[in-house]
């Protein structure tokens, strides 16, 4: 249907982006695909060791699903997207298709195994997260190209991840955030995953930062480290969220922050968090 | 008669009002649909500051479905610029309400299209093409006072007002001060209101009557329709203009007028189609109103060897955006509150407003008196601060004593009663003052920045329009008043009307409420009709609602009615009961409400009263023609003009106060100011309903938590506004509230009847308060806070040294 409507064609998930865009007129599609009516769109399954997210599930849909709290970095996300109202609409698929660069599931699902699940009429393809999004609002998608299943493989047992996120309210995007998974042996960090939110044109992730943790036990000088490495990993743009040097600053404290939740989890401990307010 | 025999005024009676607007079935202005209806979208300035070179409608026009479209050219050749309330040279503004000539803010209505729907009229408004060649845009109201660039070249200056407010021996206080501090610069920030629902306006030209007819959101339509009959050139009687239920204003509806009028005249240039505009969030964001920012240059306090303040000496420059529409009333308004809670008496303020290239401000709820109590509150925390003089101990030495009122102020207002010491005790006790003074030493000793701060304001009600004088010797006005009607209808309801338009303050009940006091029956037998309708002929040049005094003019005035149409009653029932008025009395008995005879036990209810009256009058003898059941009732506030010349005067009849406190931790890692722990305190003299207050207490509380951590309107350099969402201007959700712990003390007001005060708009309390926590959490890092919006970036930069450094800002000259 895309390939007969031309370029100029979008599709409707949620609506949670696109609507608002075409309400401000900054967008103007001649035709709105609406992917809503489409049957077996929405569901969340374990198999095989990953979660399988239909594109359209919502993310209260996510919020509440207990087989997605077994991965409980999804959980946070999922909880803290925007006000009620937008989780009740916006999708998972149609987040990671937009490619907004404060979007929040990028962000959580780079610091897992993810893969995209993407159908058009040439057939079905496999685009691991890390090569779907290619820039601000771009990704890999054909024009008449549209995602089918986020799968994200379960981390393995000693495993623990947080998602952090400071948001001046509830229904805007965040000023920063931060997603940390930890594989601990013991006291020692045997893998680090850190992805920055909101500070660059995509999700940074902070390869200096998860090198401070690697390898060693987590203790005040390896955060400082990580939180050093996020700070000057982090490329953000002055905005009326914050100055540039403000964003960085913020961003390494919820590194930190979130490395403190995750390796409580990984030590299997129950840790709630949430998206903090100004 | 209430269960307790005590009366329906201060009981917590549910609202009237609650079972429509909870169940979704308000009706507001955008739910009214007429036949023939057009939708009319602006088009609107892109730049701040700029000559208009062409306007090219031709393109819009050819768009199937757009009727008509209308320009600035098109309406100045048959409106009058409208009223200026400025003296000359700021009265030569010429405001229309599309630009003419040029633009003068981002937003500027230019053009309007109407279509026959919203989308078409969108699509039309984009269609319009209108070239413009730019200025030089002025953004700061200290360089647009040096007039290098100027925005209304008909009055030759940016400079909109100015004069000086001294009063007492402001030299002889600085020869004796045992020491002097001097604070270079303070800003008072611009933000809005956000009401839920934005602007609304349906207008009809009706070709066949040549009335115009208005059903719109506007708070204060008897201030609209004189300006309006004046610019349209029609007699005030030929505008009708109808509110229902509206979603919120805080004073920000006031100033729709130019949008009202432009809808008229569309109306009349599509045949007398009626036209609906329905403003956006983002159109209400960049061209609304905003509230006003003010600038506080070269203070100079003089205080005693107690920390006593004797004197203060300052320059105040407020900036009205683009055009002064309500301005330049600010000019004065703010001197209600003159010396805010404190006992000085000498002090020279030199008070300027200039027109910058922002959008035009309007009386955002705490009007004008809020920069100004925000300015005294840092002066306070200020000096307390370098004398080393704890908060609260710095107040109780500078407050007006209990036993001092009514209190008169030095520029002549008369503080009708209040108790603030008892106001501090009460908040001190529900916050835990003691506890949180020991956590705040422990961390401070862990290097936590942990801050407490007292916020004391007045909100000042049922003002003296003589003030107007004051910046303008030449405005008809002075006094305040307010009308009602209160009657027994055909088959013997009793219904109220009132000439205000509620928002949500709840009218209908405090109204039944006063009226089943005088009639001894239940509130739910008493109709009132809210909402302002022209043709109900109980409003006042003053009527409205705004400007915290519904409590006193509103009730008053309804108050009157009913205490008339009493009268009625009793000479009616004594006539036909055969009886005297002393013998008679009010009640409900077994067909319904009546007055009956205490000595014969006869009654008529109320059905037979009015039956007597509007269909069977023969039984009347002549002398009783006059009695009509029918009561309209117009209560005057007791002012004088105000001394012009000395700026003297009694400016306002209630004053109403609250004390704040808040607990604020800064978080060292993230900035992130945290309320831990927060207290408001109210005294609004007598409360009518406790939980009607209660609810104007909350509200304006996150308001004004939300003006101190988050809402704030950025304009960059060259005056585009940054913050046209809800995306950058963040307002205050329940998510960002912290606890508020609920106090109240009353002392009555001796000027109202009822000792009640006019409240609701809670003189930006926590705006004062949030500053003054900051300030101590901030303050042994020599860090001021010299700004009232403060969020987790600006924090950080006052951290790092880039703003807010006490060594910049302040100066202290010990002399004793």
């Amino acid at each position: 249907m895309l390939a007969q409507l031309g370029e100029e064609a979008k599709l409707l998930a949620g609506g949670q982006s696109l609507i608002p865009l075409m309400k401000l007129r900054f967008a103007n599609p001649s035709h709105l695909v609406d992917l809503n009516f489409v049957p077996g769109t929405t569901y969340i399954k374990e198999e095989n060791g990953a979660l399988r997210f239909g594109a359209l599930t919502r993310h209260t849909e996510i919020e509440k699903s207990a087989i997605a709290a077994g991965v409980p970095i999804i959980h946070d996300c999922a909880a803290g997207i925007a006000d009620v109202q937008i989780r009740n609409r916006g999708t998972i698929g149609g987040s990671l298709a937009e490619a907004d660069p404060s979007g929040d599931w990028a962000t959580v699902l780079l610091t897992q195994k993810t893969e995209l699940h993407c159908l058009s009429p040439r057939g079905e393809r496999m685009i691991p997260l890390p090569e779907f999004i290619t820039d601000a609002y771009t990704t890999a998608l054909d024009h008449d190209e549209l995602v089918r299943e986020v799968v994200v493989k379960v981390p393995e047992k000693g495993s623990g991840g947080a998602y952090l996120a400071f948001k001046r309210s509830a229904p805007v995007y965040p000023t920063a955030s931060a997603a940390v998974q930890l594989t601990m042996e013991g006291e020692v960090c045997k893998d680090a995953a850190i992805v920055l939110g909101c500070v660059g044109l995509m999700p940074v992730r902070a390869k200096e930062a998860e090198a401070a943790l690697r390898g060693r036990s987590i203790d005040g000088k390896a955060l400082a480290g990580a939180m050093e490495a996020a700070h000057a990993a982090a490329d953000p743009q002055p905005d009326m969220r914050g100055s540039a040097e403000y964003k960085r600053s913020l961003v390494a404290a919820l590194v930190k922050r979130a490395i403190e939740v995750a390796v409580q989890r990984a030590r299997g401990q129950r840790v709630e968090v949430s998206h903090i307010y100004a | 008669m209430s269960v307790d025999g005590k009366g329906w005024v201060g009981k917590a009676v549910p609202r009237k009002e609650e079972d429509r607007l909870l169940r979704g079935r308000g009706k507001f202005a955008d739910d009214i649909k007429l036949r023939e209806m057009l939708y009319l979208r602006f088009v609107r300035s892109s730049y701040a500051h700029a000559n208009i070179v062409s306007i090219d409608t031709s393109d819009a026009e050819k768009i199937p479905g757009v009727i008509c479209t209308l320009t600035g050219s098109e309406i100045a050749s048959q409106t009058q610029p409208f009223i200026e309330m400025a003296p000359d040279p700021g009265g030569k503004i010429q405001d229309y309400p599309l630009a003419i000539s040029k633009v003068r803010y981002q937003g500027e209505p230019v053009a309007a299209v109407m279509a026959i729907s919203p989308g078409i009229a969108d699509d039309g408004a984009e269609a319009v093409q209108v070239e413009y060649a730019a200025l030089d845009p002025v953004v700061d109201a200290e360089q647009a006072l040096t007039d290098a660039s100027i925005l209304h070249e008909e009055a030759g200056t940016n400079k909109v007002w100015g004069g000086v407010f001294e009063y007492g021996d402001v030299e002889q206080a600085f020869r004796e001060a045992a020491s002097v501090i001097e604070i270079d610069r303070m800003h008072f920030h611009r933000f809005s209101s956000t009401p839920l629902e934005n602007n609304v306006v349906i207008a009809q030209w009706d070709p066949k009557d040549e009335r115009i007819y208005y059903s719109c959101n506007n708070s204060f339509p008897s201030f609209a329709i004189q300006f309006l009959a004046a610019h349209l050139n029609v007699h005030i009687d030929r505008i009708r203009v109808q509110t229902s239920d509206i979603g919120g204003s805080f004073g920000i509806k006031i100033t729709s007028y130019p949008q009202m009028a432009v809808c008229a005249l569309a109306s009349k240039k599509a045949g007398g189609r009626p036209i609906k505009w329905v403003e956006t969030r983002s159109e209400h964001m960049i061209s609304s109103a905003h509230g006003n920012e003010r600038t506080f240059r070269d203070t100079r306090v003089a205080l005693d060897k107690d920390g006593v303040i004797t004197a203060i000496t300052s320059r105040h420059i407020d900036d009205c955006g683009a055009y002064p529409r309500y301005e330049p009333l600010g000019c004065v308004i703010w001197s209600q509150v003159f010396p805010g809670v404190y006992r000085f008496k000498n002090a020279r303020i030199d008070f300027s407003q200039a027109v910058t290239n922002k959008c035009p401000v309007g009386p955002n709820r705490g009007y004008s008196r809020m920069q100004h109590l925000w300015f005294l509150e840092r002066v306070v925390d200020i000096c307390a601060h370098e004398l080393g003089i704890p908060a609260d101990e710095m107040r109780l030495r500078n407050y007006i004593r209990p036993e001092e009122f009514p209190y008169t102020t030095p520029n002549g207002c008369i503080y009708d009663s209040g108790n603030y010491p008892k106001m501090l005790e009460v908040a001190k006790q529900l916050i835990g003052w003691d506890a949180w003074k020991k956590k705040q030493a422990e961390a401070r000793k862990e290097g936590r920045m942990l801050g407490i701060g007292i916020g004391t304001t007045l909100d000042s009600g049922t003002n003296n329009f003589g003030q107007a004088q004051i910046v303008n010797p030449g405005a008809p006005f002075s006094g305040n008043s307010q009308g009602a009607n209160c009657k027994l209808d055909i088959y013997g309801e009793v219904v109220v009307a009132v000439g205000s338009c509620p928002q949500g303050q709840g009218h209908e009940t405090t109204a039944a409420q006063v009226v089943a006091d005088v009639l001894n029956i239940n509130p739910d037998l008493i109709t009132v009709r809210t909402g302002f309708d022209t043709e109900r002929n109980v409003h006042t040049g003053f009527s409205g609602t705004y400007a915290s005094q519904f409590a006193v003019s509103g009730l008053s005035a309804v108050h009157g009615a009913a205490q008339k149409l009493k009268a009625e009653m009793k000479r009616l029932a004594a006539f036909v009961l055969k009886s005297k008025e002393e013998d008679l009395e009010f009640g409900v008995g077994g067909q319904g409400p009546e007055v009956r005879s205490k000595s014969n036990g006869k009654s008529i209810n109320y059905w037979g009263m009015a039956n007597i009256v509007n269909v069977n009058s023969a039984v009347l003898p002549v002398e009783m023609h006059d009695v009509t059941l029918n009561c309209r009732y117009i209560w005057r506030a007791p002012f004088k003009v105000p001394d012009i010349k000395r700026k003297y005067g009694n400016l306002t009849m209630t004053y109403a106060s609250q004390l704040h406190i808040a607990v604020v931790e800064i978080d060292r890692e993230t900035f992130i100011p945290k309320i831990l722990d927060y207290v408001a305190v109210d005294d609004c003299g007598t409360v009518i309903n406790p939980p009607i207050v209660e609810g104007q207490v909350y509200g304006a509380t996150a308001h004004g938590i939300g003006a101190a951590l988050l809402e704030n309107c950025v304009y960059d350099s060259v005056g585009n506004m940054l913050t046209s969402t809800f995306s950058d201007y963040i307002p205050i959700t329940a998510m960002n509230m912290p606890t508020v712990k609920y106090g109240h003390i009353e002392t009555p007001s001796p000027h109202s009847y009822s000792g009640a005060k006019g409240m609701g708009e809670g003189g930006a309390a926590p705006i004062h308060t949030i500053s003054a926590a900051l300030q101590d959490a901030l303050f042994d890092k020599r860090i001021f806070i010299d700004d009232s919006f403060n969020n987790p970036d600006s924090l950080f930069r006052a951290l790092k040294g880039e703003i807010g450094r006490a060594d910049d800002i302040v100066k202290v000259e010990r002399r004793a």
